[in-house]
């Protein structure tokens, strides 16, 4: 089986917080980390492997340094990383990242199944996995929560609903978005580690002109959408102590209810 | 070329280790005051254990210096398991993979490196702790091997060991050219190890006795050549003091961050007590010597990788980080207040495990006229 897990790379915090002068990121003093979604994502295709054998690809888009990304999913056992990268990805919406790597998914070709996280913490969006099944034309499931059976064209998945799950069989190849849920990733082979980082290591970097892309399709420019501000919401939320006994603080909490027409 | 940095990558993946995984549970492995088999099987998974040795022969293919890098992570969750690690990769494992069989490999070296057996090393004697010169443990030659006799004291694993590489006396009139390694396996008839002791501090290392009684073992269980016993240990004994180092800086991160953590919570006369300058001058001394303690030690690690004599770099960074992290536990113990003094926070499990660092790799009072030695006197 040829698993491509996509995999970002992201700033290691849950509380993203935001430049309130720019409205942008502030990325310094922060670690970047493999989107945990996807650390999910890479363990669930390495157990496959380890069940009926195959090959993983890691499939990232980023800068240079989210090459780290890659060497630790080579680490956790992943055979082979792929970093797109160039500087006219840069600045891409999720139609522009999903159509990357969905160009990036056609030239590697040949595959069953592609897996990744349901959504990555600093966008929070969940569009790329479906947009990337969308734009390859295949079957896919999101918010997989278990993988109960892998067949020779099919594949037999659970998906989390907000109030219960659907079992789903699905033709393969397909796309899967996993949540949590699904497994306890591994942490990653020191010795795997090390050979990522050397020359001859399993790590390919691809351009615009790799994939066969126009510089005006990707990126900034090949983007639907544009950010025009980003802030954090002013938390305004205030409490009201309600003094007096029992009965009065319940009149008054009963009248202020009705004031604000809540009641 | 676009690579990661391996020391970077390593740090990192070993730090989301010991932050999800062994400080959560650190507390309560110290209070059971068992081996950690558990975690030494997690250690195990991550290949931990053969970081110093090559990938073709069932390590890692790292170095000295990602080998010290990964104690000092782990020693700042848990000192003890950062010291049965440091002891699987090191002194516990490294005679045998240079001078064991075959077959010895295969049954012993590779299980270890997975997390599947435990190793020990064994040069303490009732009436040898500094000097090794008095060794008496005695192996005596005969056709079919050695027979031997004696005893060892404050062997780390002793009780939970599946193999042991012990320092032996083969010809006592030879004196120090007369020691020699020795591998046995656990259950060689007539060896037999103690209750673990109770201790001050890292409570859940096993630490024993070891008795010898008329144990018979082949000729190919002497490690390394006959009289090179003395040699061998001194070839990795710089990398048992960067190592002890490492772990010290480990405990010094622990306590500094717990000191910083707690020093902008507590308020005292209005104000956190972060604002105080004598607080602050506590701080301050910690960073300074984590820092230097770091680059003493990091200088040593990178001379072993190139190969270069590095006993006195060495001594001197296992002395001085030792002795910062002494003072480290201490000084959390103070800024904690009375809650440095409560075995509910973990403060006090650093001024108790930082005393582990004092003695193993040669004590300070053994290090110290050898440094002023190598400077002149
Ligand atoms: C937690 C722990 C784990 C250990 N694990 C192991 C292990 O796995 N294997 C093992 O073989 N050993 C182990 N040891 C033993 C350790 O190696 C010895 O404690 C160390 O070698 C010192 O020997 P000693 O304790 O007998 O002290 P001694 O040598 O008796 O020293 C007593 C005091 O005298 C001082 N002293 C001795 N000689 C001199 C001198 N010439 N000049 C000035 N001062 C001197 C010492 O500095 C010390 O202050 C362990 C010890 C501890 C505490
Ligand atoms: C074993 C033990 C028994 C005890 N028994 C009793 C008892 O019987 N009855 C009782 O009432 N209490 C008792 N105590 C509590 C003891 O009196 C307090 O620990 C002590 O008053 C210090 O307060 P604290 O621990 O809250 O530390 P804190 O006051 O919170 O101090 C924390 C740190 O900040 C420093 N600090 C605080 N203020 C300043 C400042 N202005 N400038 C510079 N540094 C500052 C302190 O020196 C310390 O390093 C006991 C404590 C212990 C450990």
């Amino acid at each position: 089986m040829r698993i491509i897990v996509l995999v970002k790379q992201v700033p290691d915090t849950t509380e993203v917080k935001l430049d309130p002068k720019t409205g942008n990121l502030i990325r310094e003093g922060i670690e970047s980390i493999i989107n945990p979604d996807d650390r999910h994502a890479l363990e669930a295709a390495i157990s496959l492997k380890e069940k009926t054998g195959g090959k993983i690809i890691a499939l990232s888009m980023g800068p240079p340094q989210a090459v780290d990304a890659l060497s630790e999913a080579i680490g956790m056992g992943v055979d082979e990383g792929i970093l797109l990268t160039d500087r006219a990805f840069a600045g891409a919406d999720t139609w522009a990242t999903s159509f990357t790597l969905g160009k990036a998914v056609e030239k590697i070709g040949g595959f069953d199944l592609i897996l990744c996280g349901r959504q990555a913490i600093d966008g929070d969006t969940a569009q790329i996995g479906p947009q990337v099944a969308d734009y390859l034309k295949i079957p896919q499931v999101t918010y997989v929560f278990e993988i109960e059976a892998v067949r020779k064209k099919s594949i037999l998945v659970k998906r989390r609903m907000e109030d219960g799950y659907e079992r789903i069989q699905c033709e393969l190849p397909a796309l899967l978005t996993v949540i949590g849920e699904l497994n306890t990733p591994r942490y990653a082979m020191v010795g795997g580690l090390i050979d990522a980082c050397r020359e001859k290591a399993p790590i390919k970097l691809w351009n615009a002109a790799d994939i066969g892309v126009q510089t005006c399709d990707v990126g900034l420019e090949g983007s639907l959408t544009h950010v025009i501000r980003t802030f954090a919401p002013k938390s305004q939320r205030q409490g009201e102590m309600i003094e007096g006994d029992a009965e009065a603080a319940a009149k008054s909490l009963i009248g202020k209810l009705k004031e604000n027409s809540l009641i | 070329m676009i690579r990661s940095n391996p020391e970077e990558l390593i740090r990192k993946s070993i730090a989301k280790f010991v932050d999800n995984e062994l400080i959560p549970s650190a507390q309560e492995i110290d209070e059971k005051g068992e081996f950690p088999m558990e975690m030494f099987q997690k250690i195990g998974k991550m290949g931990v254990f053969g970081i110093r040795y090559p990938k073709n022969k069932g390590g890692a293919g790292g170095n000295t210096t990602l080998y010290c890098i990964i104690c000092e992570e782990l020693a700042r969750g848990l000192m003890s398991v950062a010291a049965i690690t440091a002891m699987q990769c090191l002194m516990g494992t490294n005679f045998l993979f240079h001078f064991g069989t075959k077959e010895m490999h295969e049954k012993y070296f590779l299980p270890a490196m997975r997390g599947e057996k435990i190793s020990c090393f064994c040069l303490t004697e009732p009436e040898a702790g500094s000097d090794l010169g008095n060794v008496s443990t005695l192996a005596k030659k005969t056709d079919k091997g050695f027979v031997v006799n004696g005893m060892k004291t404050w062997v780390t694993n002793g009780p939970v060991a599946d193999f042991y590489t012990v320092l032996c006396q083969t010809d006592p009139a030879k004196k120090l050219r007369g020691l020699n390694f020795f591998f046995f396996p656990k259950d060689t008839p007539g060896l037999s190890a103690s209750k673990a002791f109770d201790l001050l501090g890292t409570r859940t290392t096993q630490i024993s006795e070891l008795a010898f009684n008329e144990v018979h073992i082949p000729h190919e269980y002497m490690l390394g050549q006959e009289g090179q016993g003395l040699n061998n240990l001194l070839s990795i004994l710089s990398e048992i003091r960067t190592m002890t180092a490492a772990l010290a800086i480990g405990l010094q991160r622990a306590a500094l961050d717990d000191s910083i953590r707690y020093a902008h919570e507590r308020a005292q006369f209005g104000r956190t007590i972060s604002k105080y300058q004598l607080i602050q001058a506590k701080i301050a001394n910690m960073a300074v010597n984590l820092e230097a303690s770091k680059l003493l030690t990091y200088k040593a690690t990178r001379m072993i990788d190139n190969k270069e004599e590095c006993l006195k770099e060495a001594s001197i960074a296992k002395y001085f980080a030792t002795e910062s992290a002494c003072k480290a536990g201490d000084e959390v113990t103070r800024i904690f207040g009375a809650y440095g003094y409560s075995m509910e926070y973990s403060a006090q499990r650093y001024y108790r495990d930082n005393r582990f660092l004092l003695y193993g790799g040669g004590t300070h009072e053994i290090l110290q006229p050898n440094i002023a030695r190598w400077v002149g006197l």
